[in-house]
Formats: structure tokens, C-alpha cells, sequence
């Protein structure tokens, strides 16, 4: 009996510590395997400016696509299709650099797509995700089946909106420990030159106000961006990209943003503490400004989608 | 034979109870996200800290999140089900605390943000007399201002 019970326990441990050793040993393959198979443009260079850990604790949130999705929607602004990237055109993507920014680009045109519940055309948007993911080796974060589901049942449109957000930023986070933040770099810049495409498309329909503020504020995010992609120069198929983002940033030293301090407030709501944050910004930009920011973007972004 | 299988049994609790228990992330975003309410989903962050070797405390885990202005933002916390402590939630502008989930000696599982200066701000996670423990915490948009509205 006795011996009996020494012998279980001993099973249990060596499977407990069995278990852990083949846990690590497969996770150790599969990095192994994942870094053999970097795409072709993306293979590192020289070492890195920027430690890996600050490039993703810079980059984690640089754009969401549906705070820009919903702003666009607020103006009025009818939905255009045309002005979203052709699916069509991942066929032109044949390196790993532009699957990476136009992954990014198409997670933009999804968060427009998705905030005006566009169903019908959701898929083709989908089905693009999907290839241009699975071309850079991040597929398995997209559930293509289920997104597919979701999109077709009008019913589940917040769901597929939440879905392929956290998909997105699964992957984001997945490069970065991988320490593939290059393409990480790349899918972010995508999505924020797209989602200030669609922006400067709605503001000169319609001059909105908010959206031409939302523009400004860029500002301080071109230079974070520019400082980040910078990080690859070494790539050659980082240096267009780099020079756009220096042309822009040189474009908007002529915005100004101001900041006026004063006491936050705090209000008990539902059972929530809500803050009211006290500095407020206040951006001015001419329209000669706005102008030639939009036309610069509009250059980046046809680059991007080309 | 019965000090054995007691002896056996204690010591088998007692290796449980001193293990971190692994969480279960799918299910607290699952729960974080029902109690996200009606917002637009932005990010979630995963925070899992561990005491150090020897029993030191766990530290903390600092997520860097952009705002824009003009909009209300809501930042939720689901604590994981071992915790011995609940999380502590804490919202950054450099230095400067701006917003905390524990205030007036209660512990919130939610708070809001009106932001009115788009920048990057700093989510820090932490536990109380650096205990460990594990949580799921979710950003949404809960409301774009426009001009006129809100104090904008």
C-alpha cells in the first residue's frame, strides 16, 4: 500500500514536471521555426536603436480604427466605398513589407466597414485580412470562419467589430513578443495612414470641425511614428516610407497645439468614478495647413496602397 | 499507514495552496468584456504578476494607451478568481496620477476617463502589499463630444 502511494506520487511529479519541459520545448520550436521563416524584406538587419520593449510600449495603441471610425460616422457623412483599398489589389503584394502596412490599411477600411454595419462588403474585406496575414505569418489570430458567420448576421455586427479588433491587437502584441516589432511598425503605420485617408476624405466633404481637430492632433503622433519606423532604416524598404513621415512631420510644425491646465473634476456615475480631465488641448491649423497635410497624405497613402 | 496518507495529503495541499494558480485569461476578457457595457471595445490588457523569488513583492505592469480628446473613455477590471487582493487600476499622464480604481478606501471595478488632451497616457496595474494575482482589464469608448457638448 505504501509502496503503492510513493509510486503514484511520483508519477504525478515527473508528469507534472514532463509536461512543463515538452510545454517549453515546443514553444522553443515553434520560435525557432518562426524566426527561420521571416519574410523576405522583414529579415533584421543591423541591431536595433530602440530596445524592443520600448518600441512596443510606444507603439501599443498608436491607432485605433474605430475611434477614427466612429468620428467619421458622426459627421454625417454618407459610407463610400470608394475611397476604401480595392481587396482586389493584394494580388500588387508580393513582399512582406506590403502585407505588412496593408494589413494594416484593410484593419482601418474593416473599422469604417463595421462602423456602418456594411455586412454585404464586410467578407471581401475579411478574405483580404486573412491573405495578407497569412502571407506574413500572423493568420492564425484571424477566425476567418467565425468573422465570416458574424459579418452575415446582422445581429452579431458588435460582436464581429470586437472580434476583429482584438484579433488585430492579439497579433500586434504576439509580433512584438516575437520580436518581430518591424512588422508590428508596419501594420500600425497601415492602419494610421489609412484612417487619416479616410479623414481628410470626409473633411473635404464636409470641413467638419472635429474631424479637422482629430487631424491635428496627429501631430504628436507622426513624431512617435517617425521615430519608431525610423528605428529600421537599415531596411531599404523602410526609406520612402521614413522620408514620407519626415516630409509630414516637417508639414506640421505649422500646427499648433496648446494646452490649457486647470482642475480635474470627478463625478460618481452609475456607481463609476468618472474623471474629467482638466488640460484641455486646442489645436490651430489653417486651411492652407490643412491643405497641404491632407495632399501629403493622400501621397503616403496611394505609396502604401500601390 | 494512516500518518502516511495524511502526511501525503498535507503535503499535497499545502504544495496547492502555495502555487500560483494559473488563470484563466479567456474567461475573465470574457467577463470583462460583459461588463464593459455598451462602448465601442478598444483594447484589453492582460496583467499576471508573480512575487519574485525569495517572497518579494510582484511589482507592477504598465501598459501605455493613446487618448484622444473630446471623448469618454471607460477602463473595467475583472480580477481573477485566486486573488488574494483585488487589482489596483491606475491611469497616468507621466507622472501624474490622473485617475485610480480605489478611492475613499473603496475598491471600483470600472472608472471613466473625459480626456481633453489627446496624448499617450500610462495604464498601471498593481496589488495591494504587492501580493500576486491575475486580471483582465478592457479600454472602450463609451462617447465622442462634439463642439458644444460635454464642456468642449
Amino acid at each position: 500500500m505504501i509502496r503503492n502511494l510513493i509510486f503514484a506520487l511520483l508519477i504525478l511529479t515527473g508528469a507534472g514536471f514532463l509536461s512543463s519541459c515538452a510545454g517549453n520545448s515546443e514553444k522553443e520550436n515553434a520560435e525557432q521555426e518562426d524566426e527561420l521563416a521571416l519574410p523576405d524584406s522583414l529579415t533584421g538587419e543591423a541591431p536595433l536603436k530602440l530596445s524592443e520593449e520600448i518600441i512596443g510600449d510606444v507603439i501599443q495603441n498608436i491607432s485605433s480604427p474605430v475611434e477614427m471610425a466612429n468620428l467619421i460616422k458622426s459627421t454625417g457623412v454618407d459610407f463610400s466605398q470608394q475611397i476604401l483599398n480595392n481587396p482586389e489589389n493584394i494580388s500588387n503584394y508580393s513582399t512582406s513589407f506590403k502585407r505588412a502596412l496593408n494589413l494594416g490599411v484593410f484593419s482601418a477600411d474593416l473599422g469604417y466597414i463595421n462602423s456602418y454595419d456594411k455586412s454585404n462588403i464586410v467578407v471581401s474585406y475579411l478574405l483580404a485580412v486573412k491573405n495578407l496575414s497569412d502571407g506574413i505569418r500572423v493568420g492564425q489570430f484571424f477566425d476567418f470562419e467565425s468573422l465570416k458567420r458574424m459579418a452575415t448576421n446582422s445581429s452579431n455586427l458588435d460582436s464581429l467589430m470586437q472580434m476583429s479588433v482584438s484579433s488585430f491587437n492579439q497579433m500586434d502584441a504576439y509580433l512584438r513578443q516575437q520580436n518581430r516589432s518591424n512588422v508590428s511598425a508596419l501594420v500600425i503605420t497601415g492602419a494610421w495612414v489609412e484612417g487619416l485617408y479616410i479623414a481628410s476624405n470626409v473633411i473635404e466633404k464636409t470641413n467638419d470641425e472635429e474631424l479637422i481637430n482629430r487631424l491635428g492632433e496627429q501631430k504628436e503622433i507622426v513624431d512617435i511614428l517617425y521615430i519608431i519606423l525610423r528605428n529600421y532604416e537599415q531596411n531599404s524598404s523602410f526609406k520612402l516610407l521614413i522620408d514620407h513621415l519626415s516630409d509630414l512631420k516637417a508639414l506640421y510644425k505649422q500646427v499648433k497645439i496648446t494646452k490649457e491646465v486647470g482642475e480635474p473634476k470627478t463625478i460618481e456615475e452609475d456607481g463609476m468614478l468618472i474623471i474629467v480631465q482638466a488640460e484641455v488641448s486646442h489645436v490651430e491649423i489653417s486651411s492652407e495647413t490643412l491643405g497641404t497635410i491632407i495632399e501629403k497624405i493622400k501621397e503616403i497613402r496611394a505609396d502604401v496602397i500601390e | 499507514m494512516r500518518k502516511l496518507i495524511f502526511t501525503f495529503l498535507l503535503l499535497l495541499g499545502v504544495g496547492f495552496s502555495g502555487t500560483y494558480a494559473q488563470c484563466n485569461h479567456e474567461a475573465l476578457l470574457k467577463d470583462a468584456l460583459t461588463q464593459m457595457g455598451d462602448g465601442q471595445y478598444i483594447k484589453d490588457f492582460i496583467v499576471d504578476l508573480k512575487n519574485e523569488k525569495g517572497g518579494g513583492p510582484s511589482g507592477t505592469v504598465k501598459y501605455s494607451v493613446i487618448l484622444n480628446s473630446r471623448s469618454q473613455y471607460k477602463f473595467n477590471v475583472v480580477n481573477g478568481a485566486g486573488n488574494s487582493e483585488k487589482v489596483h487600476m491606475q491611469l497616468f499622464d507621466g507622472d501624474k496620477l490622473l485617475v485610480s480604481n480605489k478611492a475613499q478606501g473603496k475598491m471600483y471595478s470600472a472608472f471613466g476617463f473625459v480626456c481633453r488632451s489627446t496624448k499617450v497616457y500610462s495604464l498601471v496595474f498593481s496589488f495591494p502589499e504587492g501580493s500576486e494575482g491575475c486580471a483582465r482589464a478592457v479600454l472602450s469608448l463609451q462617447r465622442q463630444f462634439a463642439a458644444g457638448e460635454g464642456g468642449f
